[in-house]
């Protein structure tokens, strides 16, 4: 297994090198920051309006859950759109330039190259995340309380969510030599199982509960409120290993392709 | 030291090689030689590790390739044809990532990229991006990943092809040193360039071994050999193995015939490629040695042409050969 660390590095280092990895932490970071701005004076405005007239809906608003619970769900929507220029290149890259080649020469077994590839998508996922927590240090220099359980299910929730996308998009770049093949294919089903939830709202009892329960957005939604629901859990996590297996069927078809 | 067993390598339903065998001595220096499509960079890509056969096997010292790949891809170094590498690297980057996976000691590793930056002569760009760098030089970063870890097996595929004269010149001689110290398997479209590096060749056609031996007595012997292609009926549907078996003893025991491949064997008929002495026409005897062994034959023709196409896919000529890059 020691071939793992080589990989992610090399993995890490090519990101920031190139344009995409660039474009995409920066955009992320950018509308995080509208995200963020657009929820705080939302809930000044909402809490000010509450304070002059005694509103009695105040006691449920909960400043944990208005600003920060809504700020993870958005980052979580808006996740759909960076996830595919991340995972795009993963194996794509590799395939079209022909230094996978290289690499299945090399004493690495296909876990190996698989495992330090998609941990160093992880390790994006992080660096792409955790600039974002710097929001916490705000509200307490505001004088908010923040319930950091709370936030914490958030985090953990936003990151099976993104480990799941990175998971379906390197399971896509290792189909194709064509990044934008790779990036799109991997937006298109993203969107799919975004409108997921949306169908599911227009359709009887018994179906709407099998959309939902199919869908990564839908089995989001309750981490930022706090909740750490088992059965959402294990399906973050059965997704993942059902694109990570995948991949590793993907590349193994070198064997009787060519 | 290795010995390659009857390999077979098949993509669905495209059978690239078929059944090879040949054994390798420890510090040879072994050339496979053919046209393009001939199956050398399957055959090299098997060697390598790249995918295993289909059928057969490859064994390193005794070890069987399928068993323990890891601890045999440690004693090689190869070099693929396209020599495609990290572009986004710098070639010091690259070749610290290189011998992270080959597991070179911490300690050693400046060092040992030291040396391989020397032997390859890349000081001038060991800080310079891969992508950057002319395709001479890219080769040498190919040569010199290959020769991290010291394997003492290298293999390489088509290491000049691309390369004006002058980069081959240099890459070649760099083959030459490498291959005074270790095990070299190398493939190339050049016979010169075979018969100026290796001690021994296999010439590949179509996915079949057609001769293999000391280059320059293969490049005499090529000169004047030809091909005739034979086709003839099976008498039962019941025994087939047995009678092209039959067959095989009848052609190969003429004189003359210096060697015979099967190619298809379909609707009760078989077609053989006899490769015999150019100057002898030997159809009338090989026709009465069939029919005397009691097999209608059907069809008989001398293909010399497709003897010179290989002559000329293979490039006979040095000058034709680098002609071709300038």
């Amino acid at each position: 297994m020691s071939g793992i660390w080589p990989i992610f590095k090399k993995d890490f280092v090519s990101l920031f090198r190139s344009w995409t990895g660039v474009f995409a932490t920066s955009a992320f970071l950018l509308i995080a920051g509208i995200f963020f701005t657009f929820f705080l004076l939302a809930y000044s405005q909402l809490s000010m309006e509450a304070a002059r007239q005694a509103y009695e809906g105040i006691q449920g608003l909960n400043l944990t859950r208005f600003v920060m619970g809504a700020f993870i769900l958005n980052l979580g929507v808006l996740f759909l759109f960076i996830a595919p220029l991340l995972s795009m290149r993963c194996i794509t890259e590799e395939k079209k330039t022909g230094t996978l080649e290289l690499l299945y020469t090399y004493p690495l077994s296909d876990l190996e190259i698989v495992l330090g590839k998609y941990l160093s998508l992880l390790a994006q996922l992080a660096l792409l995340f955790l600039p974002t927590l710097t929001y916490l240090g705000v509200l307490r220099v505001l004088g908010i309380k923040v319930d950091l359980g709370v936030v914490g299910a958030g985090v953990i929730g936003f990151f099976l969510l993104g480990a799941t996308f990175l998971a379906l998009g390197m399971f896509y770049s290792s189909l194709t030599e064509n990044q934008i093949a790779s990036a799109g294919l991997s937006f298109l089903t993203l969107m799919g199982l975004w409108i997921l939830e949306w169908v599911a709202g227009f359709l009887p009892r018994p179906w709407s509960r099998w959309l939902n329960l199919a869908s990564p957005f839908f089995n989001f939604r309750d981490f930022p409120l706090g909740v750490i629901d088992l059965s959402s859990l294990t399906y973050f996590l059965c997704a993942i290993a059902l694109f990570f297996f995948l991949t590793l069927r993907a590349v193994e078809t070198r064997n009787w392709r060519g | 030291m290795i010995s390659v067993q009857d390999i077979t390598k098949q993509f669905g339903p495209l059978k690239v090689l078929h059944g090879l065998s040949f054994d390798i001595a420890r510090g040879e220096v072994l050339g496979l030689l053919g046209p393009n499509g001939a199956g050398k960079t399957t055959m090299i890509r098997i060697l390598a590790g790249f995918f295993p056969p289909t059928e057969g096997r490859v064994t390193i010292d005794d070890v069987d390739f399928a068993k323990e790949p890891k601890k045999l891809k440690k004693r090689i170094g190869y070099m693929p044809e396209r020599v495609s590498l990290y572009s986004d690297l710098k070639v010091e980057e690259f070749l610290h990532f290189v011998s992270e996976i080959k597991q070179i000691p911490r300690k050693m590793r400046k060092e040992e990229i030291q040396e391989k930056i020397e032997r390859c002569g890349l000081e001038t760009v060991r800080g310079r991006l891969i992508g950057h760098l002319s395709k001479g030089y890219r080769q040498r970063v190919g040569l010199a990943q290959a020769l991290i870890g010291d394997p003492d097996i290298l293999i390489l595929d088509e290491p000049t092809s691309g390369l004006d004269p002058k980069q081959i010149i240099d890459i070649r001689e760099l083959i030459r040193e490498l291959g005074r110290e270790r095990t070299l398997i190398l493939s190339t479209h050049i016979l010169p360039e075979a018969s100026h590096l290796c001690e021994r060749v296999l010439i590949l056609n179509q996915g079949r071994i057609i001769a293999k031996g000391d280059p320059q007595d293969l490049e005499k012997k090529l000169r004047n050999q030809q091909e005739i292609v034979v086709r003839v009926g099976l008498r039962s549907v019941v025994d087939e193995d047995e009678e092209v078996r039959r067959l095989e003893e009848v052609l190969q025991s003429i004189p003359g015939v210096e060697s015979l491949v099967k190619t298809t064997e379909r609707d009760s008929t078989v077609t053989f490629l006899l490769y015999t002495v150019l100057h002898d026409d030997l159809r009338s005897e090989i026709s009465r040695q069939i029919v005397g062994a009691g097999f209608p034959l059907l069809e008989i023709s001398t293909k010399r042409l497709s003897l010179e196409d290989i002559f000329l896919k293979i490039v006979v000529s040095e000058k034709k050969g680098t002609e071709s890059f300038v």
